[in-house]
């Protein structure tokens, strides 16, 4: 809609919906390919395909209150509940904004947008967490608003490699820019 | 970097969830009968065909109608598809002079953007980045992609980025950026070079 403008768009985005609107694309496309071949087929031969005769016994046997008009009922509300939900439930942002250092404001640009994507702020905190003395191995997730670690550490006693971990990386996110920090947690495994 | 079809895939897929919930609701208080006290429609033991549907269908032009709807959903169907395919929509040539009696002065903003990547790749830290131009020549806004080892100093590199890249693109366009959108990536391959010093177990006093 909007983005043939030629303009830049924010780079923090929320779900763009492809995957509901590639199937409802598909299935709107199936539709209309399968009218236009019974309709032209229908031209052709001057009689409606064999195919429709299932549909067309079923629909004029048909009555208001029968089970199949209530199952088609219920179906569309579950699928029209299923649109609308696809539609307006919002979606975590695929990234995380960056505050510009001190001074950036001479730049000469009248707006100004830095953002990390959610895998690089994964990834600096694995990275970082890495370098923390007890810790054998990391993976980290991130999401908008917080950050996971799953640390495996070859320590019999963890003791306080938790908070070490937890405060250490949001210090490094902090460092980074990250504005809001996200909140850091983290699973401590021992594998003595 | 590239552009999605967001706006457009929430606007239709709540259009469409709106109209087949409408059916679907319409559909059940007429099976239930409450339609049929509400509005007066077909009592609900009643069949949905009550005609002859054969004669219905016979006609030429209800045949002509049918392919029509088909067509029509079936090309929106395949725009809408084809909606999704992430776009750059790069800028066109940015028209830097155009008063004819002094000549025409054009530039190809990937040009531009390949300058700008070059520079931005000198940064410490920097493992590879991809520039984009939109806008006019007046109007330009610049949208950078960078990718940084692990172990970068992130304010530092915008701050560059700010202080170098951004002036001297301002300065070669001849006006201020409209909008500057920069994304930072971190490389999964964990820095082994450089900064890292690996002890020897040896303290040096």
């Amino acid at each position: 809609m909007s983005r043939h403008d030629g303009r830049s768009t924010s780079l923090r985005r929320r779900p763009s919906r492809t995957v509901p609107a590639l199937i409802v694309g598909i299935l709107l496309l199936a539709a209309g390919v399968a009218l236009v071949w019974l309709t032209i087929a229908r031209l052709m031969n001057g009689t409606w395909s064999m195919v429709l005769q299932g549909p067309r016994d079923w629909l004029t046997g048909l009555t208001w209150n029968s089970a199949g008009a209530w199952g088609v009922g219920v179906g569309a509300v579950v699928v029209g509940v299923i649109l609308l939900l696809c539609a307006i439930v919002p979606g975590g942002f695929s990234a995380l904004p960056v505050r510009s250092p001190d001074g950036s404001d001479q730049a000469p640009v009248q707006e100004q947008e830095t953002v990390m994507t959610r895998r690089a702020v994964a990834q600096l905190a694995r990275a970082r967490c890495g370098q923390i003395d007890g810790v054998s191995s990391v993976t980290a997730t991130a999401t908008g608003k917080r950050v996971h670690l799953n640390v495996k550490t070859s320590l019999r006693e963890s003791g306080d490699l938790r908070a070490r971990v937890t405060d250490t990386i949001s210090e490094h996110l902090e460092t980074a820019g990250l504005d809001p920090v996200p909140r850091v947690s983290a699973t401590i495994q021992s594998n003595a | 970097m590239r552009q999605t079809a967001g706006t457009l895939n929430r606007t239709w897929l709540t259009i469409l969830g709106i109209i087949v919930l409408a059916a679907g609701i319409g559909l059940l208080l007429q099976a239930s009968g409450q339609l049929h006290s509400l509005a007066n429609t077909a009592p609900s033991s009643e069949r949905v065909v009550t005609g002859d549907l054969h004669a219905v269908t016979s006609p030429q032009w209800v045949v002509v109608v049918i392919l029509i709807a088909g067509i029509i959903v079936g090309v929106l169907g395949l725009l809408w598809m084809l909606a999704q395919v992430p776009r750059k929509n790069a800028a066109d040539t940015y028209r830097l002079h155009d008063d004819g009696a002094q000549g025409f002065t054009v530039c190809d903003p990937s040009v531009l953007a390949t300058a700008v990547e070059n520079q931005v790749n000198t940064l410490p830290g920097v493992v590879t980045s991809s520039a984009l131009l939109r806008g006019t020549a007046t109007d330009p806004d610049l949208t950078l992609k960078v990718t940084v080892n692990d172990r970068t100093d992130v304010q530092d590199l915008i701050h560059r980025i700010q202080t170098s890249t951004l002036p001297d693109l301002s300065n070669a366009l001849e006006t201020p950026l409209q909008k500057s959108r920069l994304q930072i990536d971190v490389s999964g391959r964990t820095q082994g070079t450089g900064t890292v010093v690996h002890s020897t177990g040896t303290v040096l006093q």
